[in-house]
């Protein structure tokens, strides 16, 4: 029997090329949508689930309450681990890392390159294989130093790098370390990433003694432990208090410091608490990822129902006779439910091979190295998926038509009036209703992308390039005013400026007091030259620029028309900021964004040496490290010119230094990246809905044609015109696209502008975005109708009425 | 083999009640031929149709074989016409996707057959009506009278008491038309009890008994 119908199945497929083809293409695409979004989500969910000890792994988050604010960090202060590790026996071990990108020497070439500061413990608890070198004893003496493959092969080529010396500069010292070992690249999926690692002995350089031992409002330090076998992470925190309190008693009441050990597989997928020093993922675009795909998915899928009801009249015959040769109803359910499983199938391994091929470029678009490999729950993913397709698409008609009465069906009497059932309306209008939604979504996510690409900063972004010098503050200086007295003799070079942060940098350096009146108070820090408002163009609207020629502007500070807003000031020049600082308001610049979009102008203060001001903050924060950086403003020319330019400058003020740059343009972009992957997938997703609800109408479209024929006859030789026959035939449809757009405008507004909150600075959605998607879906609706409809217009009468 | 018993069978639309069938009283002995004839809409098909148990009835009784049809829940009643009656249509109504062979072999899989039985009756079928140079072809590569052909051949393998035939020739033309009813009359000289509904005279005159329906009525 089972035969019987897969050759039926298979025989009926073949028959109806048009109907097999625009459901095995749509269910292949949706199965391939949601393959790659499987891999995606896969590959969020196994972060950190390599490491043989995580489920006993937890890293430390700390909160603190002050002056009626609260901080969170998931870097911790220094002494914490050894600390916690003391006085908690669940503790087995527990391992600090902090790192970032320090110059790196090798054979008088200079680098730039991550380093971290690790406990000797990190490669007993996390499992970071060794190439070369042992990990019982990783770093045998104070000097040794890990390596990743990456670094090997970039400092060393093919030549064995254990023993090989490298100078690493920490906190503006050079010191020299010996490679004891090479680890295997972390894997992606890691929360720690790391290219070269020091032991945590080397501490004294880059941290003061009090910072290392008892400075607990100082937070430098990722602090990971391990627990031992089950013990429960709650009661450990409970007991927590009891050992912190009474070290931090003198700053903090009871409660008001709070340690708390969070699981370390935990990390990358709870953004309630700060990424640590890898960035961490918004669930948020997994989820509108899933939905893009799962979008996708349900459009196919009611392609295929409705074109199965759609065919149904054409199928009644063969119903009512093989319920007259003694079929029951459940054959005949599954009979039809097997077709639909037998095309998914086919379309499951169609779109199994467009995963494939699609699996790499889809990773870059979701900025993950993702393969599609065989494994038992890609395979089990797989045959689910299909099989719910083939369920949910399939079943429907199998009870449709099986629930036909025999005779009925026999005599031809299964059309039910005109038009479609509510039921088939109902999903061809949530069609529509989708691909309205999702092209809402492109034409805003668009539209806030460009806004992004073009909103004035503030200052210039276009034509900028930025020269990191990669040393420390006094060496860099140095260097720099040596490189941009090299640049004077470029007549295309408007303006060039040494900074410790550009524009380039996502963040600047957080400085906290207290002021005067016990209020704590943050602001935002940079340390410029006099040149650096007049190379990107900065507006000075109260007071006047650092001057060139007078030293004793180093006593005098420059702000933002935020700031002078946060202190009230009706005068803001000669002003101090009350309390510590003596420096005084020399002017006042327009508010610029030097951050990303997503956050408000924060208050700044610029000044010409940022010593006084290192001294005098209590609360110093920075995820970029502060260095000189050299900002330089083309007035136009090629940029490549520039950059050729720019190389040679260097070279002959550095030697044998490694020349980077960036364009500031490029690197404003880079802030918006989520998003313009978000813009990609939303724009493709868009169109695949569009294209495969299309495909659907299309085949819908010329079923009913067909059943109306007659009708069509009927009405020319009664006299009706082409364009009458098509409107009649186009107008239902129209109605449909009018209801789904009613229905989509709501919840795309609602989505659209859930997803806005993330920006500071973010359009408003126009009703014109509305209006086009609607119209858009309307004309490819109806040139889509229209093709079949002229089609039965335009044919003879005579021919169509013959056939019965 | 069968009796009606005052089969009544009506629609109503509004306040009228519309009778297809009227006090229907009927009984068919075991290897009778009969033919139901009368003008378009006198409840020829509908009649045929209680009796195959495809149609209900509003009143009256049926008995068939030793089973009131009447009493019967449709899956007792789909039981009961799969094993003992078959259906010959006017307009054939082979599955187009299915090829001679498979079409004659499908109701044996609805009754569960074992394969090799299923061979072995099918070659048998088509050996007699001489169509096995045909059994790989689809209905839409026959004429008209080899697609009926197809269909008797249904409708007798899995060897039925009765045979139901609906215009069995309107689709035909004639010389295919007596082809067909020769191989009835000869079915039926082989003990297979027949009703057929017709419009033509000569056809009518192949059975045994004519009855004339008018209007829902046995005249």
């Amino acid at each position: 029997m089972f035969k019987n119908y897969l050759k039926v199945a298979f025989r009926y497929l073949a028959n109806h090329k048009g109907y097999t083809f625009i459901n095995t293409l749509g269910l292949s695409v949706g199965i391939a949508s949601c393959i790659l979004i499987m891999l995606f989500v896969k590959s969020e969910w196994s972060f950190d689930r390599f490491h043989p000890k995580s489920a006993r792994l937890y890293r430390a988050w700390v909160q603190e309450h002050t002056a009626g604010q609260v901080f969170t960090n998931t870097v911790t202060p220094i002494p914490l681990g050894p600390v916690l590790q003391a006085g908690l026996p669940e503790v087995e071990s527990s391992c600090r890392l902090s790192g970032g990108n320090t110059a790196v020497k090798y054979n008088n070439h200079l680098f730039s390159d991550p380093v971290a500061i690790v406990d000797s413990t990190f490669f007993d608890l996390f499992n970071f294989p060794l190439r070369e070198g042992d990990s019982k004893n990783p770093f045998p003496s104070a000097s040794s130093m890990i390596i990743s493959e990456r670094m090997a092969k970039k400092y060393f080529g093919n030549e064995t790098p254990i023993g090989k010396n490298l100078e690493v500069d920490l906190n503006d010292s050079m010191v020299l370390f010996s490679v004891s070992g090479v680890a295997r690249n972390p894997p992606l999926e890691s929360s720690i990433q790391f290219d070269m690692l020091i032991p945590f002995s080397n501490a004294h350089y880059i941290w003061s003694e009090k910072t290392r031992t008892r400075a607990w409002s100082n937070v430098a330090v990722e602090t990971y432990f391990l627990l031992k076998k089950g013990v429960k992470a709650d009661k450990v925190n409970a007991t927590i208090p009891s050992i912190m309190d009474p070290l931090v008693a003198a700053s903090y009441k009871p409660g008001e410091y709070i340690i708390t050990l969070q699981p370390m597989t935990d990390i990358h997928l709870n953004n309630h608490l700060p990424a640590g020093q890898q960035p961490i993922s918004d669930p948020k675009y997994s989820y509108i990822l899933a939905t893009v795909g799962l979008f996708i998915l349900l459009i196919a899928c009611i392609n295929f129902i409705t074109l199965s009801i759609g065919r149904s009249t054409t199928r009644a015959m063969e119903v009512g006779v093989r319920k007259v040769l003694g079929a029951e109803r459940k054959q005949l359910i599954g009979q039809f439910w097997g077709e639909a499983l037998l095309l998914t199938l086919v379309a499951l391994i169609i779109g199994t091979g467009i995963a494939a091929v699609l699996a790499k470029p889809f990773g870059l678009l979701a900025n993950r190295q993702l393969s599609f490999s065989p494994d038992l729950f890609t395979i089990l993913f797989c045959f689910i998926l299909a099989a719910i397709i083939a369920l949910l698409a399939g079943i429907y008609p199998a009870i449709v038509l099986s629930g036909f009465k025999p005779i009925q069906a026999l005599k031809n009497r299964m059309q039910s009036g005109h038009g479609m059932g509510f039921f088939r309306k109902a999903l061809v209008t949530g069609q529509f209703a989708v691909s309205i939604i999702m092209i809402i979504a492109a034409f805003s996510v668009g539209s806030q992308l460009n806004y992004l690409r073009t909103k004035d900063l503030g200052y210039n972004r276009e034509h900028v390039v930025i020269v990191p010098t990669n040393k420390s503050r006094k060496e860099g200086n140095k260097f720099a005013a040596l490189f941009k007295a090299t640049l004077q003799k470029n007549p295309e070079i408007s303006g060039s400026s040494t900074s410790l942060y550009t524009m380039a940098e996502a963040g600047w350096m957080n400085m906290g007091y207290s002021d005067d009146k016990n209020v704590f108070r943050q602001f935002v820090f940079n340390a410029v030259d006099p040149d650096f408002v007049t190379t990107m163009g900065l507006q000075v609207v109260a007071g006047r620029n650092f001057s060139k020629d007078n030293t004793a502007d180093s006593g005098y500070i420059l702000v933002n028309e935020a700031l002078v807003k946060e202190y009230g000031w009706t005068n803001p020049v000669g002003q101090r900021l009350p309390g510590r600082y003596e420096e005084q308001v020399i002017g006042v610049v327009k508010d610029f964004n030097f951050e990303s979009l997503h956050t408000g102008i924060k208050p700044v203060v610029m000044a010409l040496r940022p010593d006084s001001f290192f001294r005098r903050s209590s609360d110093i924060s920075y995820d970029i490290p502060p260095e000189p950086r050299v900002s330089i403003h083309f007035s136009g020319g090629s940029p490549q010119q520039h950059i050729e330019f720019l190389r040679s400058a260097w070279k002959s003020v550095s030697g044998n230094e490694e020349f980077e740059f960036q364009f500031l343009d490029n690197a404003l972009e880079k802030a918006y990246q989520q998003e313009q992957r978000l813009g990609m997938v939303v724009r493709y997703g868009s169109f695949l809905a569009i294209f495969i609800a299309c495909m659907g109408l299309f085949g819908l479209v010329t079923l009913i044609v067909v059943r109306r024929t007659k009708e069509i006859g009927i009405r020319k030789v009664l006299g009706a015109n082409v364009s009458s026959i098509v409107s009649l035939l186009s107008k239902q449809f129209v109605i449909l696209v009018l209801v789904a757009s009613l229905l989509a405008f709501p919840v795309a507004w609602w989505g659209m502008n859930k997803w806005l909150q993330d920006f500071a600075y973010r359009i408003s959605i126009g009703w014109w975005v509305f209006a086009i998607a609607a119209i858009i879906t309307l004309i490819i609706a109806l040139l889509t109708v229209s093709f079949q409809a002229i089609k039965a217009a335009v044919a003879n009468p005579v021919e169509s009425l013959r056939t019965e | 083999m069968l009796e009606l018993k005052g089969i009544y069978k009506w629609h109503n639309t509004g306040n009228n009640r519309v009778f297809i069938l009227k006090d229907i009283d009927l009984s068919v002995k075991a290897g009778e031929f009969i033919s139901i004839m009368g003008p378009s809409g006198s409840g020829k098909s509908t009649l045929l149709n209680v009796i195959g148990m495809l149609d209900t009835f509003n009143e009256g009784e049926y008995h068939f074989l030793n089973e009131s049809v009447h009493k019967l829940k449709d899956k007792q009643k789909t039981a009961l016409y799969k094993q003992y009656i078959g259906f010959v249509f006017q307009a054939y109504h082979l599955i187009d996707e299915l090829t001679v062979y498979e079409n004659i072999e499908t109701p044996l899989i609805y009754q569960d057959v074992k394969t090799s039985e299923r061979k072995a009756l099918v070659a048998d079928m088509l050996d007699r009506f001489q169509i096995v140079g045909k059994k790989d072809l689809f209905p839409a590569q026959l004429s008209g009278g080899q697609q009926q052909l197809v269909g008797v051949a249904r409708a007798l393998i899995a060897k039925p008491k009765l045979l139901l035939a609906d215009e069995p020739t309107g689709n035909l033309n004639s010389k295919q038309g007596e082809e067909i009813m020769e191989l009835f009359r000869q079915l039926n000289e082989e003990g297979v009890t027949i009703i057929q509904v017709t419009h033509s005279e000569k056809n009518a005159s192949y059975g045994s008994r004519i009855i004339h329906l008018l209007d829902g009525m046995i005249q």
